[in-house]
């Protein structure tokens, strides 16, 4: 019994029927909470834009992406959904806000918290955003998830789905993660090498740290 | 520095880890070294200076230990009173009679100069330290107080057994000596066993006096009178022990 | 409704024991670390040998003023500890602690992902503490709690994911129900990397840089008094509750034992968690705290490296069995 399942347990019967005759127009218990807890998650969203304080906007932005990771969840995509709080919220967060606790991150409204370009990067976002949904609707328009039966969304079904199916552009993902990983390294290792080279008297402690991260 | 060191043996890397480990858990398994101070009184060493006694008889208010005192921490007050002559026709003595003594616990930093600048042995140290107040004010304690700690200054280590004989001693057994060959002299006339130490020196005097001052200390049975000094001097506490 | 009497007597249960483990832990530690350093710890609280001074210690937390600094972010001030400390409750529900259905809080089909996921959400809650203190010492332990975090997630992911391959399953009862003695010896290094790291993410001593009481006075704690400060204590006991119970379900085989697997399983759990804390406090009162850069250094230079050669081992044992 997932915890997917074991929310919807409760709503088991009209889960069910629903199964049966998929439609907008009698929403089931998780149809319901899928809604609200995108709506939660849309709002978080709009929040972490629109808030003048870097941190609060952070944490509005674990708010958002712990939302999308009950979204999987409610979607039987449990996998999905664990790996999202642990890479997102357990360490790009925490990156997040270690950045921002290094750089300067005053309690209160920021003053250059606001960008001049924000007409601009709307219009970029809102175009994202149709084309994305305009996607996905095109793509699955007319699928809906067996509540009942097998979850179509377990660690077994995405792990064959992902090395049966999309190995390639899984591969693909990979070498360009290793990609950028190298990359990372010349470049620090470069930083280093300007550094010692013109301040001969301070050996690149700065840069040390850099090549240990 | 490991190839200067002689070698032993080919270090284990993290032995030294284990070793830390193994420190740890050992002396969890031996006893605890805590002292259960409130449910079990310390066990303090005889000398320990917890608090300074005054034993006011011998004081004569020579004012010494509080000139001497580097906290300026004791308060003495006296007057003058007259002794009308021992004699007729004498001529009268003053002696200074105590009034206040008081030791400012709160200033004190015990270093114990008063204890050895005073020439009658009227201030002691006493192993007794539960006096704390929860005003400092209360610490200045008089001489009533100072005075009941007297009964806690324990006596004094009895000297080796090859010991050179305590000076007060070895002039009351001259004394003594001189007095029954003087007795011996005069053999018709009645003796007078218990009167001998009066014609003795000062010091045996002033040691006597402390004695027969804190002989409520000690178990009855070891008050001695003056003549039988000689014979048990070896149990006798020498005042110079005191220190 | 029989389903709802089950689930509500479950979480009660964990709920219990995520009230009172984290108690036992901590007055363990108060006596284990007393005896090692040759004094007695607690004696009067609760009349025999101070047991219940953790509880006298709750109360006179509760007594305290809660105070939030002026210059504090109120309301991310207030929300951390509990941000701190409800992440350990969640993983305490998937923890399985005997053989069966019944021993397990909520049966979690990726039960590894959702524990170090969650786990790593409770670290958020000191670095929200660290920033809203508006203090320079906490700001500097939230710096070094995040940079700890980053470099010891890692490890531990890469050590869990050995356990992974070998068992062929991330669910908590199904790593168990495919475990073998003789993974013992095979996963050793792997238990090792994340009981390591699993001390780092937890800030337990030698590896407390964050909260270094003597040069950044307790981190990002600095600033709480009262209860608040209690959450954080008692989260970081519920960490190590829940550290030891994940080490022993994913490296110590969990409710298997030399006998007594079918009725007494719980019982080998809770002993090798146990067992597990009591080497958490014996580390703590061993070593001295690592210095920042020995922390990285150690992660980088030795877990990590470590737990990739494990992966690699399980991968070829693995190969070589089938």
């Amino acid at each position: 019994m997932t915890l997917a399942a074991a929310a919807t347990a409760v709503a088991t019967d009209a889960t069910s029927m629903a199964a049966e005759s998929p439609g907008f127009l009698s929403p089931t218990g998780v149809e319901i909470a899928f809604l609200l807890v995108g709506v939660v998650t849309f709002g978080a969203a709009i929040v972490t834009v629109t808030t003048r304080q870097l941190v609060h906007a952070a944490l509005w932005l674990v708010v958002t992406l712990g939302g999308l990771a009950v979204e999987y969840l409610l979607l039987t995509a449990e996998f999905i959904a664990w790996v999202q709080v642990l890479i997102y919220v357990g360490s790009v967060v925490v990156l997040l806000l270690f950045g921002l606790m290094l750089t300067k991150a005053p309690i209160g409204r920021s003053p250059d918290a606001d960008s001049g370009n924000r007409w601009a990067a709307l219009t970029v976002a809102v175009a994202t955003a149709a084309a994305l949904v305009w996607v996905v609707v095109d793509a699955f328009r007319t699928t809906w998830i067996d509540l009942d039966g097998a979850p179509a969304g377990s660690t077994e079904v995405t792990g064959k789905a992902l090395f049966q199916n999309w190995v390639l552009p899984f591969e693909a993902l990979s070498v360009l993660l290793l990609a950028a990983l190298v990359g990372a390294i010349v470049l620090s290792r470069k930083a280093k090498a300007d550094a010692t080279a013109t301040t001969a008297s301070v050996p690149g402690s700065r840069s040390d740290k850099g090549g240990a991260r | 520095m490991a190839e200067s060191l002689p070698p032993t043996r080919p270090r284990i890397p993290g032995s030294g880890l284990a070793k830390g480990l193994a420190v740890t858990l050992r002396t969890m398994t031996k006893k605890t070294v805590t002292a259960q101070y409130p449910d079990a009184q310390p066990d303090l060493p005889p000398r320990t200076r917890g608090v300074i006694g005054l034993f006011e008889e011998n004081c004569t208010v020579c004012m010494l230990c509080a000139r001497e005192c580097p906290d300026w921490c004791i308060y003495i007050d006296s007057h003058k009173e007259t002794v009308p002559p021992a004699a007729p026709g004498g001529r009268e003595r003053s002696r200074n009679v105590l009034d206040r003594f008081a030791i400012d616990f709160s200033l004190c930093m015990y270093c114990g100069i008063c204890i050895e600048v005073c020439p009658f042995d009227a201030l002691f140290w006493s192993p007794e330290f539960e006096y704390a107040e929860t005003d400092i004010r209360d610490l200045t304690h008089e001489r009533d107080k100072l005075r009941e700690w007297m009964w806690t200054v324990p006596a004094p280590p009895a000297l080796d057994p090859a010991a050179e004989e305590p000076k007060e001693v070895a002039a009351a057994r001259k004394t003594a000596e001189k007095l029954a060959a003087q007795q011996e002299a005069a053999a018709p006339q009645p003796a007078q066993p218990t009167e001998p130490a009066e014609p003795a020196g000062t010091e045996p005097h002033a040691a006597e006096q402390a004695r027969a001052a804190e002989r409520p200390t000690r178990p009855m049975g070891e008050s001695k009178q003056q003549t039988d000094l000689p014979q048990q001097q070896t149990d006798l506490p020498p005042q110079e022990g005191q220190e | 409704m029989n389903d709802v009497l089950d689930v509500a007597l479950r979480l009660l249960i964990v709920f219990g024991v995520f009230l009172t483990f984290p108690l036992i832990i901590g007055q363990t530690e108060h006596k284990v670390m007393a005896h090692m350093q040759g004094r007695l710890g607690p004696m009067y609280a609760g009349g025999f040998h101070g047991w219940a001074q953790l509880v006298a210690d709750g109360v006179k937390f509760a007594q305290k003023e809660d105070v939030v600094p002026a210059g504090a972010d109120r309301r991310i001030f207030q929300l951390a500890p509990a941000v701190a400390l409800l992440p350990y409750l969640l993983v305490l529900l998937a923890i399985p602690i005997g053989p069966g259905e019944g021993a397990v809080g909520v049966l979690i089909d990726a039960g590894i992902f959702f524990v170090l996921a969650v786990m790593g959400v409770g670290v958020l809650g000191s670095l929200m503490a660290g920033w809203a203190s508006a203090n320079k010492f906490s700001l500097l332990g939230g710096l070094r709690t995040a940079a700890q975090l980053l470099a010891y997630e890692l490890p531990m992911l890469l050590a869990a994911a050995s356990v992974a391959m070998a068992a062929g399953t991330v669910s908590l009862p199904g790593i168990l129900n495919a475990f073998e003695w003789w993974w013992l010896p095979w996963q050793i290094v792997g238990a090792i990397v994340f009981f390591v790291a699993g001390l780092a993410e937890l800030q337990r001593p030698p590896f407390d840089m964050p909260v270094a009481d003597s040069e950044i006075i307790f981190g990002a704690y600095t600033e709480y008094t009262g209860l608040r400060f209690a959450l954080f204590l008692l989260a970081e006991y519920a960490g190590i509750v829940v550290l030891c119970g994940l080490t022993t379900v994913l490296f110590l085989g969990g409710w298997h034992g030399p006998w007594g697997a079918d009725g007494l399983g719980w019982v080998w759990t809770l002993l090798k968690t146990a067992v597990l804390a009591f080497i958490v406090i014996w580390l703590r009162v061993t070593y001295p705290r690592l210095r920042e850069d020995q922390l990285q250094k150690l992660s980088w230079t030795l877990l990590v490296p470590l737990s990739l050669a494990q992966i690699a081992l399980t991968g070829i044992v693995k190969v070589v069995i089938q």
